[in-house]
This record gives structure tokens, sequence and C-alpha cells, in this order.
């Protein structure tokens, strides 16, 4: 559950820059809610780029994929199992 | 049926970007505040009822709260006894009489608006049929509207089978190269289409039947690209819900209003609460939508009636026969032409999104408060959420997510330039297909100059906007919101020189224009 700390604390970290201090669950929508926008989704794809070796050209993009804390946490999964 | 409107094409205004402006009193804390929340997300947690690009916005306005948190138009959504009158017989025929009323106002007559307020009805009772029900709609609404015409109806039959062909081919081989990259595919074969259209003999039977088909994808392009992109969501493979994305029932323009399937599915009522919750709030959408016409119209008879202001086209029209207007003239009329490009905008995305609530989906507003906007990729974000989204779905990411990845900031201009530059004259291009037909191809490509002009315009803005980095906010309510809201409506202003629909004028005559504004002269 490392990655998963790491990929929370991120994505906290994403909110506050946007003035956003409400309690944030590993459920929680993060695009499709907006909570965060289409540049924060950005800030997603490179951190899972670069921390997680994910690349989005070759497996697809859907911001489904990182709606969630927990959805990010599952792609990372699959991605590493799929490795 | 679709937008319902008559004369107007509101997409020939896409590129403009303005917004809605924020009065307090907006029914807007469905998205944008956090007191409906507790009401909404205890019962609809995993579907974004709240959401909106907006919902941080409202939290840190500290002072500000108690004013944002008034409302002209009450929060009936929150208001228990409302949500259950709401589930109740009487309470549905209340919401649609309502409804079909409000409506009204924004068409002919009230026998317009019976079809979409029968399919709204059908909905409301027979929710469990939804889905079917949206599905055969827009196909009986297209045979009726066009049955006059074989050849447009053809058109437009064969473009939907085509689209859901296409569509099960992306499902059925999704390993293949289409499969992979269906929407560059898609896009690449109606340039070409256009192309060998532009290429067969003028007035042959060909050249009909090419034209009809280029009219008719193009009027479906960008709803069948959804569909094709719908293949990376979970879970998708549902056909009815592809169909009824195809020109909705609730109205859309070119670019699909809320986007496609995929997002559908996730805004979609799942029980008599949901649903009566999000009819509530699309009725509060459409009275807001009135309001917005009302001031509208009051507006109008004020600034360009009794004070005789005019408007920018008419402006810009007598500068270029050597006869100005006085310089505080332009300048008024660029400004005030900002602020009605935010009322025809949101009360035409307001109007479609209110149908689409009422058929049980919670759509995101198309606008929302751009004028609090502090960086121009903000604004463009709340002027035109669906269009932007296209932009972004279609172009941004796929130029992001392929090229430069070791040049963090070239990385990121180059998508913002393929979307706001070449995706935004993309879509323009297409969508008025019928100037290729008529002038020929590379008329029609000059023709484009002030377009092109104002989308590299767009995007250099976009760049700079989104390469900056984000500062910590500024205690003062005047530098952290006043001050950068008034930098990106100015940069709207002088933007909305270039944004000339009628290709009446050359570039040149354009920056004239605009170097006249600060009285320069050549």
């Amino acid at each position: 559950m490392q990655g998963k700390a790491e990929i929370h604390e991120f994505v906290r970290e994403l909110l506050t820059n946007s003035g956003d201090d409400q309690p944030l669950a590993d459920s929680d929508s993060l695009l499709v809610s907006g909570r965060l926008q289409s540049i924060d989704a950005v800030e997603i794809v490179v951190f899972l780029e670069e921390k997680f070796g994910i690349d989005f050209a070759q497996i697809g993009f859907d911001k489904e994929q990182i709606d969630s804390i927990d959805a990010i946490y599952a792609l990372t999964q699959t991605v590493s199992n799929s490795n | 049926m679709h937008s319902g409107e008559k004369g107007y094409n509101p997409v020939a205004r896409n590129r403009r970007i303005a917004g809605s402006i924020h009065i307090s009193g907006e029914p807007s804390a469905d998205e944008g505040g956090r007191g409906a929340e507790a009401v909404v997300y205890h019962t609809l947690r995993e579907t974004p009822w709240l959401g909106n690009e907006m919902a941080a916005q409202m939290k840190s306005a500290g002072s500000m709260r108690s004013l944002a948190e008034f409302r002209l138009i009450p929060r009936l959504e929150t208001y228990p006894r409302a949500v259950s009158f709401a589930q109740t017989a009487p309470g549905k025929v209340a919401l649609l009489a309502a409804f079909a009323l409000g409506s009204r106002y924004f068409l002919p007559d009230f026998f317009s608006t019976l079809p979409l307020t029968f399919i709204l009805a059908l909905i409301t009772f027979m929710p469990e049929y939804r889905r079917f029900i949206l599905a055969i709609a827009p196909i009986v609404f297209l045979v009726l509207k066009t049955f006059q015409d074989p050849l447009l109806l053809g058109a437009s039959l064969a473009v939907i089978a085509l689209g859901i062909f296409l569509y099960w081919c992306v499902m059925r081989w999704p390993k293949s190269r289409f499969g992979q990259r269906p929407v560059l595919y898609f896009l690449s074969s109606f340039t070409a289409l256009i192309l060998l259209a532009c290429a067969v003999p003028p007035r042959s039977l060909l050249d009909l039947i090419l034209w009809a088909l280029v009219g008719a994808l193009a009027s479906y392009l960008w709803f069948i690209c959804y569909a094709l992109a719908d293949r990376n969501s979970t879970p998708a493979r549902d056909l009815t819900l592809e169909m009824e994305t195809f020109h909705p029932v609730w109205g859309s323009t070119n670019t699909p209003f809320p986007k496609g399937a995929a997002y559908l599915r996730r805004i979609e009522a799942q029980n008599p609460e949901q649903l009566a919750i999000v009819q509530l709030k699309g009725l509060k959408l459409l009275t807001w939508a009135i309001l917005l016409a009302v001031s509208q119209n009051l507006w109008n008879a004020f600034f360009h009636g009794y004070l005789r202001i005019p408007m920018p086209d008419q402006a810009l029209a007598m500068s270029v026969q050597g006869t100005p207007v006085a310089w505080h003239l332009r300048w008024e009329c660029q400004i005030l032409a900002f602020f009605e490009i935010v009322f025809t905008f949101s009360i035409f995305g307001h109007r479609i999104i209110s149908a689409c609530r009422m058929a049980g989906f919670n759509a995101l507003r198309n606008t929302y408060r751009p004028l609090s906007s502090t960086t121009l990729a903000e604004f463009f974000n709340r002027f035109y959420y669906y269009f932007k989204e296209l932009l972004v779905d279609f172009f941004f990411y796929p130029a992001f997510l392929r090229y430069w990845k070791k040049h963090r900031r070239l990385r990121m201009a180059f998508a913002t330039f393929a979307a706001a530059f070449f995706g935004n004259s993309f879509y323009h291009i297409t969508r008025d297909w019928p100037i290729i037909r008529d002038a020929g191809l590379w008329k029609a490509i000059t023709s484009y100059q002030v377009l092109f002009f104002y989308n590299a315009f767009l995007a250099a803005g976009l760049c700079v906007s989104q390469l900056r980095k984000r500062k910590p906010q500024p205690a003062s309510f005047f530098r952290a919101r006043l001050l950068p809201a008034f930098g990106v409506g100015f940069f709207y202003c002088m933007l909305n020189v270039f944004d000339a629909d009628e290709r009446m004028y050359p570039l040149l005559e354009h920056i004239k224009y605009l170097a006249s504004l600060f009285f320069i002269h050549f």
C-alpha cells in the first residue's frame, strides 16, 4: 500500500494547491466531480509516468482511470501486473 | 428538436470566449457550493452530482461566502419535502408542466414544447425505459424533420449506421490499428472525404451524394468521436446509450452536450430520489436561463436601443469604410460584446443542460461563472465547458500523451496548440463545410485567415496561462481576484476583435481596428 499513500499525498497536494481543504477519501471522485481540473489531470498523468512508468499512449487514456485515488491505484496495479 | 433554436447557430460563436456573469443568486450550490453537498452526496456518492471544475472555488471565498450563498432561486433540491413531492405522480406532472411552460419562453409557440415534454414525460414515468426512449427518440425526430429531403435523411441515417458500425468494430477489434486510434482514423477519413468531394466534377450525382455525406458526417462527427473514444471507459458496451448521444433529444450544437455515453453513464439518476433531485435542478437551471434572457433583452434595449452603442461588427465595418465611430464607442462596444456573449452562451447552454437534467442526467453546466476566472485557461474552461472538453479529449490529451515527453514545457505548449489552434480550427472548418463546397478548398481556407489568427492568439494566451507556475494567492481580494479577473476579461475583449464568423474583411482590417483602440492608425 506504499504506492497508494504516495498517490494520496500527491492528490492531496494538488487539491491544497487549488484551495481545496476538504477531507479526501480514496474513493472520492476528483475530475468528474470537479474537485480537480483538466490541468490537474495532466499533473497526475505526469506523476504516473514518472513514478510508475505508465505510458498512456500505449494503454489508452480515459479520465475515469484517474478519477479517484482508488482508480489510480488500481491502474498502477494493473500496469505493474501486466509488466 | 436539438437546441430548439431557429435562425441562430450558437456554434458559430464557439471560438468566442466570454461567459456568464455570476449574479449572486444564481442557483449554483448544486455545482459550486458545498451547501448542497450533504444532501446530495449521501445518496449519490458514486456520481458527480455536485461536480464541476469550479467546486473548489467557493471554498476559499472567505468573507464572500455569505454573499455567495444568497440565491435568487431557492435550492429546491435540498428541500426534503420538495424532493419527496417530485417523486409523486402530481409532483412529476407539476415538474413537467413547469418545464414546458418555461421552455415556451424560448420557443415560438406552446405546441413547440410538446415533443420534448412528451419524451421527458415518458422518461419520468417510465425511467426503466429511459435509455431505450432516448435512443429511439432522436431517430424519430430526425425522420420527422427531414422526411421531405430524402437525400439528407438517407445520408443522416447512413452516418448513424456508420457510427454504430465503427463503434462495434472498435469494441470487436480493440487491438487493431483502428481500434487503438479510432478517432485519428475517423477524423482523417472525414478529411479525405472532403478532399474527394472537392475533386469530383461539380453538380454531378456523385458530387451531390458526397457533399450530402459530408454534411451529415459533419453534423455527427464529434458524437461519433465520443462513441469511439468510449472504448477506454468502463463499463462500456451499451449500444442504446451510445445511440442516444448522437444528437440527443435535449439538444446540442455540433459539440456533444454533455460529452458522450461514458459521461452519461456516470451521471445517470439511479433511483426515484436521484431523478427527483436532478429534475429539480433542471427546472432551476431553466428558470435561471429565463432570468438571464430577460436581463439580456433589457441590456440590449438600454445599451443598443437607448444609448445607441453599435455592435462590434458595425463598428468594424465603419472603420473599414473609413468612417470610424468615436474611440470611446469602439471600446464600449468591445466591452459590451464581451458581456453579451456571456448572456448568449449561458442561456443556450443552460437550456440544453436543463433539458438533459430533466431526462435524468446530472450534467455539469456548460457555462459557469467565467467572470470569476483568474487565469485565461480557467476562463476557457468555464466559458464553454463541453467545447473545451472536446478539444481536450480529442486533441490535447492525444498530443500530450505521445509527443515531447522529455520536455515538459514544450510538451504542454505543443498539446495546448494542438487543441486550441489545430483542434479549434479543424472544428470550425469542418463545421462550416458548405463554404468549402461553394467557394472551393483553397478559397475557403484563405477565408479562414482571421479564424487562424484568432486561434493562434488564443492558443498563445492559454499556453502562457498554463505554463506559468501557480503562486500562492495574495491575501487581498483586489490582488487575488479582481485584478486577475480584469486581466482575463481584457484579453478576451481584445481577442473578440478577431471573432468574425462573417469573414467579410481580411485579417489586416481586424488588426487595424485593434490598433485603433490604442490610437495607433496605419
